[in-house]
């Protein structure tokens, strides 16, 4: 009898054990709900917002209607979307085949092309623009162009470019593939067209969402060069019609989203500090 | 001093049994390893009585007292990990302090008692280096150290030397069993490395899928295995099959040689399968003179190879039984040579039965 | 001995063949030069130029008035209103970004909470700018939904709040220093092994115990140093700042002088821009020291 009772207590007590164990404290629940609320609750208030301050007889998407009606909203987002290719092409035909050619060959250079990569943080867009305003004041037929806020973006890309093309050639044996592919007679062009890049893909894709992500949302050059791009546009709208610049807030949130949900899939964990693009 | 009885331990991750029914007891004082290849479940059995992990059934008693309700925190355990378990922003002193430290202990027995345990594991001179500034032999010392000063029921140690060169190994654990014995405590020791288990435990639990094969002293294990397990699994071991005669003369018959097996516990009817083992070191070898046939009793084996391994040399043999390797003294070994034949002798004393 | 020999060796390589690689060599660097020049004209040479620029009068010549610019108003009130916001931000984004990741590294956690928050939070921290703004302005604006919320239940946080104030801008700049501080700490939270936390279990210590004595000790030069790391993000912000309608931040006055909107002295873009650098070079080095210093520790 008293043998079977302590096998009875035994057992419950060891299980209510573990489970107090694999028990979440609370404060780490609270600061879990606290940092959820701190990231939905904004979202929650744009979706909310821009369906408010309608007449009645409006359809509840008045807001979103009327800025998709606006042609300059279709200008300025295609502004938008042509800036950030060329940003991203410029930056891909600059920065791919350097840092290649840094592995490749020299290595020395490494430490140089790291403190290179950090430049762009210590010198923020506001400071590049006092400094490269003078010049380019002088060249006039590239200040009145739009493409010279893609000349520019490269710079603020070059950070998260780099260090994904970096990490990618470091998780590859190089020197390697391309001895093996000058050993069945390629050259280097070819090599780097067919050998490399197909292994840098990953490297490559996650970088120029990156850099799509930043040539959208800059603000900054953009409107101090007075073009109208979507966040420039983003922000008149928004000072005359708080509405608008709400609906149109939760259109970059939609594009952001989805440029950062393809970057995570495509990632799938690892290099998360990677994904982290400034734009503000 | 302790004792720690395990009883009936179960544990199942998904469908993977990692402990069946585990049953162990040790004595107060004891040293007993846990002994088995990865995988099964030594590591687990030592983790559900330091409060790491849980059974699904069972119980663990210490001094005869269920401790499965009790956190980790509160069992006062010492336990040393396989590696890098040291703190690493504390030197070798406040980490040996460390236990005494939550307990709040005053400074100076703190500092005293840190002294006394690194002097004796022979890290005296050592007090004020962090754990990057000692090599891996000397940060398992300072582990043990520490986890004696919280002067624990009972010590765990989970595979302690596994991570460090064979030389400091062979010499570290004699440092732990030299260290058990001058404190008595009753300990618990997880390991893979049969040598190192059975020359320092009291007594060794050879395991495999979560159940204890043979629990016994070394000398017990070593040399009467009662499983294939552990017969294989323990040291070398010649393995020859045979058929049972005579059951009250314990004679079996391997291929064309006829044995007799005096071990005592030998208990087979005739016609049944049994294997026998032989340890090479039971095995002779005697030269032939061209063409003589060898002695009764003996039979005739072709050497196959040779392995140099130091005072012995290993001699794989060819025979009528089936492959056979012996170890000889290397001076002996230098008149063989492959293809070489040689008279072969079983010490008959030394053979074992299992039935299949 | 095993390093000196290596030393040898490799000295007796390069001493072997020294013309022939330096030769092949400066042929390689020819592959870099593109990126050279682009990197010159678009960052180093405008850097250069706001440098000289700080210390050059309209006219060209050498002055330090520019300089002696920044502690007359309104510089040094937005100087300490940048500094403050910065620092704000960067404590209440990495206090409550540490605790986060450490609550979602938690073994009882559910499993699919992880990547939840690590995509997420990549994408909050890129969500920043004029959506920002606007998004706050929804939420904590004068009419803003939680507003308006927290009216019906008789809370007027106006006209104590504001999301041109200290409190009100940092925020809204937790929503770009949270994630990245999420994202950054994990990493660090992993580091600490889990022998470091049973091994403390073992000797007695309570998850308290082991946090005060072990956990944070060994993770606090990484908390510090990311924590210098949000500074210097928010103190180079500027857009968030604006749309929220700030006035005075040095990252806007910078913007109004190139605008020409208060043109006293348009040369004190310049001096402003090289106090933003130096502050920013600062932070960066104390964020490398850090750095240097958690990596004694992890790993």
């Amino acid at each position: 009898m008293a043998e079977v009772t302590s096998v009875a207590e035994t057992r419950p007590s060891s299980h209510r054990f573990r489970r107090a164990r694999n028990r979440v404290p609370v404060w780490h629940l609270i600061w879990l709900v606290l940092a959820a609320l701190v990231f939905i609750v904004p979202i929650y208030s744009v979706v909310q917002f821009s369906l408010t301050g309608v007449q009645a007889g409006q359809s509840p998407f008045h807001w979103y209607l009327t800025v998709f009606d606006d042609p300059m909203f279709r200008s300025s987002f295609w502004l938008s979307i042509q800036i950030s290719l060329e940003t991203v092409a410029v930056s891909l035909v600059l920065m791919v085949p350097t840092v290649f050619w840094v592995h490749l060959r020299l290595p020395g250079l490494r430490p140089v092309m790291d403190l290179i990569s950090i430049l762009p943080f210590v010198v923020p867009p506001i400071v590049l623009v006092v400094g490269l305003l003078p010049f380019l004041e002088k060249i006039t037929w590239l200040f009145v162009r739009p493409e010279v806020l893609s000349l520019i973006y490269v710079i603020f890309a070059l950070p998260f470019l780099y260090r994904a093309l970096d990490a990618g050639l470091r998780a590859i044996d190089l020197r390697t593939l391309v001895e093996a592919a000058e050993s069945l007679g390629a050259k280097m062009p070819r090599t780097l067209l067919r050998v490399i890049l197909p292994n840098l893909r990953a490297a490559i894709i996650g970088g120029s969402l990156l850099t799509v992500a930043i040539a959208m949302g800059e603000y900054t050059v953009a409107s101090l060069l007075e073009f109208s791009t979507f966040s420039v546009y983003t922000y008149t709208i928004g000072t005359s019609t708080a509405y608008e610049g709400v609906a149109l807030s939760f259109i970059s949130f939609i594009f952001v989203w989805g440029a950062m949900l393809s970057l995570y899939l495509l990632g799938r964990g690892g290099r998360n500090a990677a994904a982290v693009a400034i734009t503000h | 001093m302790a004792t720690i009885e395990l009883r009936g331990l179960r544990r199942t991750f998904g469908s993977v049994v990692a402990l069946d029914n585990l049953d162990l007891d040790v004595h107060s004082g004891e040293f007993v390893s846990l002994l088995g290849p990865s995988g099964c479940g030594k590591t687990t059995a030592l983790r559900i009585v330091a409060g790491f992990e849980w059974p699904d059934a069972g119980e663990v008693l210490v001094n005869g007292r269920d401790v499965l309700g009790q956190p980790a925190n509160k069992r006062n355990m010492g336990m040393v990990f396989q590696a890098y378990s040291l703190f690493p922003n504390m030197t070798a002193q406040h980490n040996v302090e460390f236990g005494l430290r939550v307990r709040k202990e005053s400074h100076e027995k703190r500092a005293k008692r840190a002294r006394e345990l690194l002097e004796l594991v022979g890290l005296g001179t050592a007090m004020d280096r962090y754990p990057r500034q000692l090599s891996g032999g000397q940060q398992q010392r300072v582990a043990l150290a520490r986890s004696l000063a919280i002067e624990p029921s009972v010590l765990l140690l989970d595979e302690p030397l596994s991570a460090l060169d064979a030389k400091v190994r062979v010499q570290l654990r004699e440092e732990v069993r030299r260290v058990q014995l001058e404190l008595g405590i009753t300990t618990l020791y997880v390991t893979h490395d049969q040598e190192e288990a059975l020359s320092i435990s009291d007594r060794v639990a050879v395991m495999s899928d979560g159940r204890v094969e043979q629990f016994g002293t070394p000398a017990q294990i070593y040399n009467g295995p009662r499983t294939a397990f552990v017969a294989n699994f323990v040291g070398t071991m010649n393995r020859l099959e045979g058929t049972v005669v005579s059951s009250e003369d314990r004679v079996v018959r391997c291929g064309p040689v006829m044995l007799s097996v005096p071990d005592p516990t030998f208990n087979h009817p005739a016609g049944e399968t049994v294997e026998l083992f032989v340890r090479p070191e039971d095995i002779s070898l005697e030269l032939l003179s061209n063409g003589n046939k060898p002695a009764p009793g003996l039979f005739d084996g072709r050497v196959t190879s040779l392995t140099f391994l130091g005072p012995v040399t290993r001699v794989g043999l060819a025979t009528d039984l089936g492959p056979l390797l012996a170890d000889v003294s290397s001076a002996v070994a230098l008149d063989l040579a492959a293809d070489t034949v040689v008279a072969v002798r079983l010490d008959s004393t030394a053979l074992r039965s299992i039935a299949r | 001995m095993a390093l000196a020999e290596s030393g040898i060796q490799s000295a007796v390589l390069v001493g072997s063949a020294p013309r022939k690689r330096s030769r092949s060599r400066r042929w390689a660097l020819l592959g870099v030069l593109p990126f050279f020049a682009y990197i010159s004209i678009f960052l180093l040479i405008p850097t250069g130029e706001l440098i000289v620029g700080a210390f050059r009068t309209a006219n060209g010549a050498f002055t330090l008035s520019n300089l002696a610019d920044i502690f007359h108003a309104p510089y040094p009130q937005a100087f300490e209103f940048s500094l403050e916001l910065s620092a704000l931000s960067a404590v209440m984004g990495g206090v409550l970004g540490f605790l986060v990741a450490n609550a979602v590294l938690h073994h009882g956690v559910p499993r699919f909470i992880r990547p939840a928050f690590v995509s997420f939070s990549g994408m909050a921290a890129n969500f920043a700018g004029v959506p920002l703004g606007f998004a706050y302005i929804a939420t904590l604006g004068t009419l803003g939904v939680v507003t308006t919320f927290l009216q019906h239940l008789g809370l007027n946080i106006y006209p104590s709040f504001s999301l041109q104030g200290l409190f009100g801008c940092a925020l809204v700049y937790m929503y770009f220093q949270l994630p990245l501080m999420i994202l950054l700490m994990i990493p660090v939270i992993e580091g600490l092994r889990t022998e470091w936390r049973e091994s403390a279990s073992n000797l007695g210590a309570s998850s308290f115990a082991f946090w005060r004595y072990v956990g944070l000790p060994v993770v606090t030069p990484s908390l510090l140093g990311l924590m210098v790391l949000l500074f210097g993000n928010a103190f180079s912000a500027y857009a968030t700042a604006e749309t929220l309608g700030v006035s005075n931040l040095v990252t806007i006055d910078i913007a109004n002088l190139i605008n020409g909107d208060i043109a006293v002295n348009p040369q004190d873009a310049y001096a402003l821009a090289l106090a933003m650098i130096v502050i920013i070079v600062i932070t960066i080095i104390v964020y490398a020291l850090l750095q240097r210093r958690a990596s004694r520790w992890l790993r």
